[in-house]
């Protein structure tokens, strides 16, 4: 006979949820990361390693400080600013300074993410907008590239970035061929440089789905069908279709920043055009741009496009069909008339 | 080949009871509501004193939309008062004190031959013998069946059995498959129809099998092996599946010629025709980290919640929360006391280990709510809209169209209480438009 009193939850439903929160996702994020970071440190050293660490820190201490001061429950266990701090850090070159991390992560994590009340409510991508802050502050620092340390031999200390050969008139030097640029041998921001270990981050991703394959499959796939129909001078088409693949912040930004959950559009159409809209852009601004880099102005001027493609393009409801939105539309009509 | 259904998540399905179902003897006392099914609520024929044989009709309300209570044993009432519903409200029912006879009450036969293939009998049959829908929805069977007499050209068999931790219906398959086929088969008859499709999740393939190798199509039914994913139990995802009808917003599934009920339900009308005992038990899963034993038990209708855990061995944890039915969609009792019911498919007893509330839901804007949602909402905006109090663009989001699968929550990583919003919302639109109900009549008496 069970004669002890229980008292019982009126909880509500459902009784069970996934294992995944966000701490994990986060936590997955960060995995997928780390094959960049690994070619990072071995591309350009230790100094790699200690912009990653203090962006980290300096990213989370923000984070939590904000919080303390606002007297706002602690959020850095949810991980995300350690992944606004790998993503700062991967966006600037080797040149930069590590004291330029803390103040890079104040802009991300503080104004740009924290001030519109934290996580999922950032509309731009915290990590761009803060390089967008350092690209305005030390423009120089910034767009100094140093070429990696197996290279360093062949062209002195400093060397341009395969984009900047790509659309400028001087030819693409021979060391910046398609199998350097696939594995990071290359000039350029500290986490971009490797496509092949961005590619197996973002599959990862796909994989535990974490993001959707739609925005960096309709981001890339776009600038690939833009540069191949358009072309360059100097290359063939599908050569110059690669290069755009494989130089400049390409993967990186599709898969790791056009993705950011609270500054993309959530729905499925919704994602696609977004997508789109990021690809094209990056083509215009690396055509016709000052900067020979495109990727985050584009991603980050769609981020502001996320909330109307919500708005304009919403999932289809179940048991709706095409006919029934042409009918509520012609009844809403006649009752205006 | 089944069609598909966008959405849906898979959780784990801890179907753990793999005994056979367990026979359980009935209670010492019974407590039986008047009120299980939708509509209106029986009143009770018999009085304290009175003896009542197992199956007598002890409760009935003439009402079109109702279904009768039958005695699920036979012995002495010793009272009829309210009590406490599963549900949470004090409802009257009827308490009966076990005499351990079981003297059958031979008020209801077989069905005769004839009869059996008469569309009119079986259906008269089934309002008699009190059969509701035993999924959980509790809608009188035959008035579903006489609704969409006409309307109907479709019959769905759902066994999808979709929600974690129930396998009752797996085992009424393997264990009657036969039963359940003529059982089917009646329902058919009834709907006038001539095939009738039995909706099975494939995870669930030697019922499939066993079901197969009794010839289903002799009885006129078809067996339909469907994807395993949550909410496929769902009415409007199995009409979905089968036919690729979409049930409109705000439809019901007769308005696209379908009509769904349940293995249970089957089982229960062959129960009802073939051998004449009105739906006085049921096969129900207890399960939930919080019980020694998790069994398939076969139990009576009435029988208290502290009886059914002592059956499977009590606690062997502090339980926090009663689920009644899957912990996706089913509801929450607060009380040992309350009784199960014709509807009760699961009781899950649940400990802290299950619950993942957090102190702070937090939405991190990831779309993952969006992405399974079978009836293509977008439960973050519904959300958002629900907070500001917003009712025009709650309306806008569609937040009515929801049916509370919970998968929303379910996949939520930030632990929004989604679902739980909704449900609110709905109650607050219902108050709200009894509200303007009651101005616009207090205004014409005014005016008058």
């Amino acid at each position: 006979m069970i004669t002890k009193e229980y008292t019982f939850d009126a909880s509500y439903q459902p009784q069970v949820r996934t294992n995944t929160d966000t701490s994990r996702i986060m936590l997955d994020v960060i995995i997928a990361l780390v094959p960049a970071m690994i070619v990072s440190v071995l591309m350009f050293g230790a100094k790699a390693l200690l912009l990653l660490l203090v962006s980290v820190a300096s990213a989370v201490f923000w984070e939590w400080g904000y919080r303390k001061l606002m007297k706002k429950h602690d959020t850095i266990g949810d991980l995300s600013a350690c992944v606004t701090g790998v993503l700062v850090a991967m966006v600037c070159p080797i040149s930069a300074q590590w004291w330029m991390m803390v103040v890079g992560t104040f802009f991300a994590i503080v104004v740009v993410k924290q001030l519109y009340g934290g996580i999922g409510k950032n509309f731009v991508n915290p990590a761009l907008a803060g390089r967008a802050f350092m690209m305005a502050s030390w423009a120089a620092i910034m767009t100094t590239w140093t070429v990696p340390n197996s290279l360093a031999g062949i062209d002195g200390v400093s060397a341009a970035t395969p984009l900047s050969y790509l659309y400028g008139t001087e030819a693409m030097p021979e060391y910046f061929s398609f199998c350097n640029l696939f594995i990071g041998n290359v000039s350029g921001c500290i986490g971009e440089v490797s496509a092949l270990a961005l590619l197996v981050g973002g599959i990862y991703l796909i994989a535990r789905k974490v993001i959707s394959w739609r925005v960096p499959v309709s981001f890339i796939g776009t600038v690939a069908v833009l540069t191949l129909i358009f072309g360059h001078e100097g290359y063939s088409n599908v050569e110059f279709m690669v290069y755009n693949l494989l130089s400049g912040g390409l993967m990186l930004g599709a898969i790791f920043m056009a993705t950011d959950y609270s500054s993309c559009p959530t729905s499925l159409n919704g994602k696609l055009l977004y997508g789109f809209g990021c690809g094209a852009l990056t083509v215009l601004i690396r055509y016709f741009g000052s900067f020979p880099e495109g990727v985050s102005y584009a991603i980050l001027i769609m981020n502001l496009c996320a909330w109307a493609i919500d708005k304009g393009f919403r999932n289809r409801q179940f048991g709706v069909t095409k006919e029934d939105i042409k009918a509520a539309k012609k009844a809403a009509k006649e009752a205006k008339a | 080949m089944p069609y598909k259904f966008r959405g849906g998540v898979h959780p784990n399905y801890m179907k753990a009871p793999e005994e056979p179902v367990v026979v359980i003897t009935p209670p010492p006392q019974v407590v039986v509501p008047m009120a299980q099914h939708i509509g209106a609520p029986c009143q009770p024929l018999v009085a304290v004193g009175d003896y009542v044989t197992m199956g007598q009709k002890i409760g009935e309300n003439p009402a079109t939309v109702s279904a009768p209570v039958h005695s699920p044993v036979s012995g002495k009432v010793i009272k009829v008062e309210p009590r406490l519903h599963p549900l949470g409200d004090m409802i009257m029912a009827v308490v009966i004190e076990n005499d351990f006879q079981d003297t059958p009450c031979t008020d209801m036969a077989p069905l005769t031959e004839e009869e059996l293939k008469d569309q009119e009998a079986i259906l008269t049959r089934l309002r008699e013998a009190g059969i509701v829908g035993m999924g959980g929805a509790m809608f009188p069977t035959a008035f579903k069946i006489r609704g969409g007499l006409g309307k109907v050209d479709t019959l769905i068999i759902n066994g999808a059995e979709c929600e974690p931790y129930l396998n009752g219906d797996h085992w009424t398959m393997r264990l009657h498959p036969e039963e359940l086929l003529k059982g089917i088969e009646l329902a058919r008859i009834a709907s006038g129809l001539d095939k009738a499709y039995y909706g099975i999740e494939k995870n669930k393939m030697d019922a499939i099998d066993l079901l197969n190798s009794k010839n289903p199509a002799q009885y006129g039914v078809e067996i339909v092996p469907e994807e395993v994913k949550y909410p496929q139990g769902a009415e409007k995802m199995q009409i979905k599946v089968i036919t690729n009808r979409e049930v409109k917003p705000g439809g019901l599934p007769a308005g696209v010629g379908c009509n769904v009920i349940s293995t249970q339900t089957a089982y229960a009308i062959y129960k009802a025709c073939y051998l004449g005992i009105p739906c006085y038990e049921r096969i129900l899963t207890v399960g939930g980290s919080a019980v020694n034993k998790p069994y398939n038990l076969q139990c009576r209708i009435g029988t208290p919640f502290s009886y059914i855990a002592e059956q499977c061995g009590g606690f062997i944890k502090t339980p926090k929360k009663i689920v009644l039915g899957g912990p996706m969609m089913g509801l929450i009792a607060t009380s040992l006391d309350a009784v199960n019911i014709k509807g009760t498919a699961g009781i899950l007893f649940f400990t802290e280990e299950e619950d993942k509330t957090v102190e702070n839901p937090t939405c991190i804007h990831c779309g993952k709510c969006l992405t399974v949602c079978p009836m293509g909402l977008e439960p973050l905006y519904m959300y958002m809209y629900f907070k500001k109090g917003d009712f025009e663009n709650m309306k806008k989001y569609h937040i009515l169209d929801c049916f509370e699968c919970g998968s929303c929550s379910y996949n939520c990583p930030g632990r929004m209480p989604l679902t739980h919003s909704f449900k609110t919302a709905k109650l607050l639109f219902a108050k709200k438009a009894a509200d303007e109900k009651a101005r616009a009549a207090a205004k014409e008496a005014e005016n008058k």
